[in-house]
């Protein structure tokens, strides 16, 4: 998968070269020059470099934002969050900190309090239909790629379904490490806990992913 | 020495782009049922990720993801827009102009001012001095006293049945009228009791 690959080939680059906080990611950099054009007063200027900044993080927050929220429009509104953020507080982002630990970090929290307004709501409010919360899945096409067929396939139904069944903490570090691509460092740096309990919650995730596809299996 | 088998956390960990090392490497190389094991990890991990990849994917288009795009950066316009005054009634000018144009205005404006200031500050010295002569420290906590009790007695007097004959003689007594059906569908305490 290309982005294992990545991550695989970014981390080798990682060991071979002793200092990787002086190369700036692309997205790093790009942050850090729109807040150079907003100290500046160039507003204008600031904005169409944000559209770039968009298009580069937008489909790894929306992966991010549907495996937290389960639901295509809270997902929308939680990227959508995110980023109006990200401009509006782009004055206190901190080079020294990949943008994309930052930026992870502003959206599972935007994603976090719509689960729980989420579930507050749903306390006390009847769905308003029987239909599922989720948009209707887009047949897969004839010429389909393999991980469309995956996904149609009765396993693909079946890794969901187990995904959906980890405990909350497991399934958040899981997305952020396997859908957002993030190393457990940045992902302990994102949701703010240990590098080391964000290794435990990932080992756990794996073992229970393990035994429940080994237990549908049988 | 052969090298023992890995334990699963090592092996999740060489799965999850941690090179093993080199006694690992070679225990892999020639273990079997290691290196079945570590086939079956990696195939787990590229399958979850790549059906949470599809699953994201097919519900956000390309399309979607545009219309995202542009509501984002219209938000981000509209955030940006800085709020402005206008001024009421239209082509009146601003209040430092008509001041300018009035100085009068600005000696009236401090005189009240003053008196305000004045009037304040003699008040409430006049309150101070008044409480401390009136306000005798005996009386204080005989009232503070009796007040808790007084409402401790009237709570715990008060059955719960007795709250709810209260209730309904309050109601009837309204005379909503508007209220009566929801009130006979509403259960009442002594019948669900007797059930």
């Amino acid at each position: 998968m290309t982005r294992t690959t990545t991550r695989r080939a970014s981390s080798t680059v990682a060991a071979a070269t002793p200092a990787p906080a002086t190369a700036l990611s692309k997205d790093s950099a790009l942050a850090g020059e729109i807040k150079a054009l907003v100290v500046a007063g160039r507003r204008d200027a600031a904005r169409e470099r944000f559209a770039d900044l968009v298009a580069l993080q937008q489909r790894r927050a929306a992966r991010i934002a549907y495996q937290y929220l389960r639901d295509v429009h809270d997902a929308d509104e939680a990227v959508q969050d995110a980023f109006v953020k990200v401009f509006t507080h782009i004055a206190s982002y901190r080079e020294d900190l990949p943008f994309e630990v930052w930026f992870t970090r502003i959206l599972v929290n935007g994603c976090l309090d719509l689960r729980k307004a989420r579930s507050r709501r749903l306390r006390w409010v009847l769905p308003a239909t029987s239909s599922s919360d989720a948009a209707p899945r887009e047949p897969v096409a004839p010429d389909a790629g393999p991980e469309d067929t995956l996904l149609a396939s009765e396993r693909g139904r079946h890794i969901a379904a187990a995904v959906a069944q980890l405990p909350e903490r497991q399934r958040d570090v899981f997305t952020l490490c396997q859908i957002g691509g993030q190393s457990a460092n940045e992902v302990s740096r994102a949701l703010g806990l240990s590098e080391a309990t964000v290794r435990v919650h990932l080992f756990r995730a794996i073992r229970r992913l393990r035994a429940l596809l080994e237990h549908e299996r049988k | 020495m052969r090298h023992p088998h890995l334990s699963d956390d090592r092996l999740i960990d060489v799965c999850l782009d941690h090179a093993p090392a080199a006694t690992e490497q070679r225990h892999l190389a020639t273990c079997g049922v290691c290196a079945e094991r570590r086939a079956n990890l990696a195939r787990l991990l590229n399958e979850t990720s790549t059906v949470a990849v599809a699953e994201a994917d097919a519900v956000f288009t390309g399309e979607r993801l545009a219309r995202q795009r542009a509501h984002i950066l219209q938000r981000v316009e509209q955030e940006s827009r800085q709020g402005r005054l206008i001024s009421f009634p239209a082509g009146q000018t601003s209040s430092p102009s008509l001041l300018r144009a009035r100085p009068a205005a600005r000696w009236i404006a401090g005189a009240a001012a003053a008196g305000l200031f004045i009037g304040l500050l003699a008040g409430h010295l006049t309150h101070d001095f008044t409480a401390g002569r009136v306000m005798p420290s005996s009386l204080t906590p005989s009232r503070a006293a009796s007040s808790p009790a007084s409402f401790q007695a009237v709570s715990t007097s008060m059955s719960e049945e007795e709250f709810l004959g209260r209730l309904e003689i309050a109601i009837e007594g309204t005379g909503s009228s508007a209220l009566r059906p929801l009130d006979d569908l509403t259960p009442l305490v002594w019948e669900v009791a007797a059930q």
